[in-house]
């Protein structure tokens, strides 16, 4: 495979073997320096991966190869050739193409008008877009890469995968020879990613050169010729993805050896802190999500719940922070019981709460960390002065949150908005987790959170289960609640399918419950 | 084109209007009985007096498309028609003499001062970020005030002295047309523009790459900038739009009537308002909106010719509630109007 691409970029007879060459890219921020003396090289005609954790400037390089940002330092060539971009349009025409991690297409226009925006055919001398040219256009571009997609099709009407060629094929309209994918696998099926590396090796046929931004290493290893890995701007080293391993790119990646096993299990049992009886919990369109479920935790426990998306979790979740009403059921804690209090009542009660969707339920993307830090604990005495906000102690509290968790940038007045997904969470954690809670619900604590801040995220869940908090760790990946859990339940269309013993269950048998089958036959419901 | 959920849109915009109709019928007593009295009065000169007051209303409605799809909200359409009838007038006035040559001046002269302020609104908004909503109130206010001032310092009262209306004009050939031809085609300047403009904006919008352009600045303005062109100059364009649009209605208004009137609402009496409900109810689409301003400039000539009948006492005022009530029929019943996904909010390109 790479003797042929190699002949290919030879045959062309170019200058340079390099589609992309950035020599010494410097990138400063206000008070940040998302990018420092990083040179990056792609050869022509081949799968260059760039991985690195949340926020370790992956996304910078790219955007000031695509023209979003102009570096502070630094040149860029393409194809052998100095280049300065002032715009993508700068970019695109020296046959750069980016596809976003959020998609960029206009959902109630078609794929055809999509393909072809900001460069639509025309007819009557300019006058009027030529929308059947747009269409076939569209269309030969889809064929000749083998895309399975209907030009005439609006984009609302058409899953994400498709969405993803709809990008592919923009990039490809416009002439792009080299793509830019931005964390393409992130909203994709397990097939679809397979179906993304087919289309890797279409483009590589018709000698385009790829490269994409993942942190995953699994993929990277899986697809790339070449990975380079970047940390806190820096371009730590490119390696040829056949000559090295994951642990390796993962303590270049993190600057440190990973363990990727956290485990202790030492568990003493104190008393129940957390107890549900019979708990029916009605969805949004008034069907049953979780139906008659009881379970107890105790402190000092981690208990976790396994199980596909969307088979009642975040209704259980919901009902047990308050923030839906349970249709029948009891739930207690510590000894009260507190089925019908309300949200405000349940965090004065103790009850942390580490949501799903962290920007839409657990920040306030507009606010600075001070008074994200703020946010739910507004009520409680610590933070109070009479009716007012204490916000020296307030303030005092976000910097230890800031400190001990490792937040970046450690800077109060920071928006939200301008942290990496995994310090958001790392944020969020901290304020939940500082609160001395007696409860924490973590529902996906570490869902779209790279590698470091997992690792730190699952050991400060344990520090807290040592300090005999009781923990509720929902989350959809299996390994994830195997590994913290003291005990697991699995849940099914609503309904605990059964509750094992995280260390002596078979992935075989929970895979089976997760589908809603009891191994063995035996055992019925529960 | 016309596919199922344009037909399914427009039976529940007629029933919308039904629904208001019967509203109309069930508040004012005796109503059946005025009703089959007006079907008397309706015929070729009252058609041609609702196209002629259709011009303000249908403008607005047109030109608002250009400025909300391109993701700019403006709910200054009234206080545009109110500068641009104005000076219109004003204009026509000092220039004196009679003639369409001069009307037409004068017109240009209205569309020119809508034009001024529109610029001034749309620099508020996108360059300096302002709230549209409280920027397009204050157009309005701006406007209310300006015009009946202006009329003072001119006329000594806030009404205008009369300088005349445009002539009806026959097109040649087309005028020959039986009964359409008398109605459409024997009309005033501004009515023959209206006429263009539909078609004209359709096409601009739906055809066009300014118009693809136009809807993808007003859903998803990144994706827009990405693409190459400029969200900034895709805006102006919208907004300058909808100003020279307002500027021909407000202009044809006053020009139609030969006066302006600066009391209480003045002489658009709310048609700005009313043109911003038509592209509502027909979901960002020109020809729908040509087509309920119609309907509700239909409903006011009515009213306008009631006060002619011996007998029948209808309220100016519960006629002029009918647009309002069918907005939010359709609103709520047909429910189907879908705004721009980013129409109000400002965008801020990445350096």
């Amino acid at each position: 495979m790479i003797d042929q691409r190699g002949v290919r970029a030879g045959d062309e007879g170019r200058e340079s073997t390099y589609a992309v060459k950035m020599d010494g890219i410097t990138k400063r921020f206000p008070g940040v320096v998302a990018n420092d003396d990083v040179d990056f090289a792609v050869e022509r005609g081949t799968v260059h991966a760039l991985v690195g954790e949340n926020g370790a400037g992956k996304t910078t390089l790219m955007n000031i190869l695509y023209g979003l940002y102009e570096p502070t330092e630094g040149t860029v060539h393409v194809d052998g050739v100095p280049r300065e971009f002032d715009s993508p349009r700068d970019a695109m025409d020296a046959g750069i193409g980016m596809i976003h991690q959020h998609f960029m297409l206009i959902e109630p226009m078609t794929v055809a008008e999509n393909v072809v925006l900001g460069a639509e055919p025309t007819k009557l001398f300019g006058l009027l877009t030529d929308e059947d040219a747009a269409v076939e256009v569209t269309r030969d571009l889809a064929e000749r890469y083998g895309f399975d997609i209907d030009p005439t099709d609006r984009i609302r009407e058409t899953s994400v995968g498709e969405q993803q060629r709809v990008e592919i094929l923009k990039a490809l309209y416009r002439g792009a020879e080299t793509l830019i994918l931005d964390e393409p696998t992130a909203v994709l099926t397990p097939q679809e990613v397979e179906g993304l590396y087919g289309m890797f090796d279409e483009l590589l046929g018709e000698g385009k050169t790829i490269i994409f931004i993942t942190h995953k290493l699994g993929e990277a290893l899986r697809a790339a010729d070449r990975i380079s890995v970047l940390r806190d701007g820096e371009l730590i080293a490119t390696v040829q993805a056949g000559e090295t391993t994951r642990e390796e790119l993962a303590s270049m990646m993190v600057g440190r050896d990973v363990l990727f096993d956290v485990s202790s299990k030492a568990v003493e049992l104190g008393d129940t802190t957390l107890a549900v009886e019979d708990l029916v919990v009605d969805d949004d369109r008034g069907i049953r999500a979780v139906d008659s479920v009881s379970f107890s935790i105790d402190d000092g426990e981690v208990f976790g719940v396994a199980g596909v998306d969307g088979n009642g979790q975040a209704e259980l979740v919901e009902a047990l922070t308050g923030l839906r009403s349970a249709e029948s059921g009891a739930i207690t804690f510590d000894g009260a019981d507190v089925t019908d209090h309300s949200r405000r009542q349940r965090i004065a009660d103790g009850m942390s709460y580490v949501a799903e969707d962290r920007q839409h339920r657990s920040l306030v993307m507009e606010y600075d960390l001070l008074r994200n830090g703020l946010l739910g604990c507004q009520r409680l005495p610590a933070f109070s002065n009479g009716p007012l906000v204490d916000w020296e102690a307030t303030g005092q509290y976000v910097d230890d949150v800031l400190e001990q968790y490792d937040v970046r940038p450690p800077d109060r007045s920071a928006l939200a908005r301008s942290l990496s997904g995994g310090n958001q969470q790392k944020f969020v954690v901290g304020r939940e987790f500082e609160r001395d809670p007696s409860l924490v619900v973590a529902a996906q604590p570490t869902r779209g959170v790279d590698i470091g801040s997992i690792e730190f995220i699952h050991n400060r869940l344990l520090d807290l289960r040592a300090e005999g908090a009781a923990i509720l760790l929902v989350s959809s990946k299996l390994e994830e609640v195997q590994r913290l859990s003291d005990r697991m339940a699995v849940m099914y269309d609503g309904r605990f399918m059964d509750v094992v013993d995280p260390d002596e269950v078979t992935e075989e048998e929970v895979g089976l419950l997760m589908a809603g089958e009891q191994p063995d036959g035996g055992a019925g419901d529960r | 084109m016309a596919d199922q959920r344009t037909v399914r849109r427009t039976a529940g915009i007629v029933a919308g209007l039904l629904i208001a109709l019967v509203f109309l019928l069930v508040i004012v007593p005796g109503a059946l009985a005025i009703g089959l009295k007006l079907l008397g009065i309706i015929d070729a000169s009252y058609a041609r007096s609702a196209l002629r007051l259709t011009v303000p209303i249908a403008f607005a409605g047109m030109g608002g498309i250009f400025a909300e799809k391109s993701g700019v909200i403006n709910i200054g359409l009234e206080g545009l028609l109110i500068i641009s009838a104005f000076s219109a007038i004003a204009v026509m006035w000092f220039i004196g003499g009679g003639g369409t040559g001069a009307r037409m001046i004068a017109l240009f002269g209205g569309v020119l001062a809508s034009l001024v302020v529109t610029l001034l609104f749309a620099i508020i908004c996108i360059e300096f970020k302002a709230d549209q909503i409280i920027a397009g109130l204050a157009v309005w206010l701006i406007a209310l005030g300006f015009a009946p001032f202006g009329s003072i310092v001119i006329w000594e009262t806030v009404n205008s002295d009369s300088v005349g209306s445009f002539d009806s004009l026959a097109m040649p050939l087309l005028s020959d047309v039986p009964y359409v031809g008398d109605v459409l085609f024997t009309a005033t300047p501004p009515v023959f523009l209206m006429l263009a403009a539909v078609p004209f904006s359709w096409y601009l919008l739906n055809r066009t790459a300014f118009g693809k352009h136009l809807q993808a600045s007003g859903e998803d303005p990144r994706t827009l900038d990405t693409a190459g062109v400029s969200v900034r100059k895709v805006r102006y364009m919208g907004v300058l739009l909808s100003g020279l649009y307002c500027g021909i209605g407000g202009a044809g208004l006053a020009l139609n009537a030969g006066q302006f009137a600066g009391g209480g609402e003045t002489i658009t009496s709310g048609r700005g308002w009313i043109g911003l409900t038509t592209y509502l109810i027909a979901n960002y689409n020109p020809v729908g909106a040509f087509l309920a301003s119609f309907g509700f400039a239909g409903l006011d000539a009515l009213q306008l010719q009631i006060q002619g009948v011996p007998g029948v006492e209808l309220s100016s005022t519960l006629i002029e509630i009918i647009p309002y009530v069918a907005v939010l029929v359709v609103l709520a019943f047909v429910g189907k109007t879908r705004m721009p996904e980013s129409a109000g909010e400002h965008y801020e390109s990445e350096e």
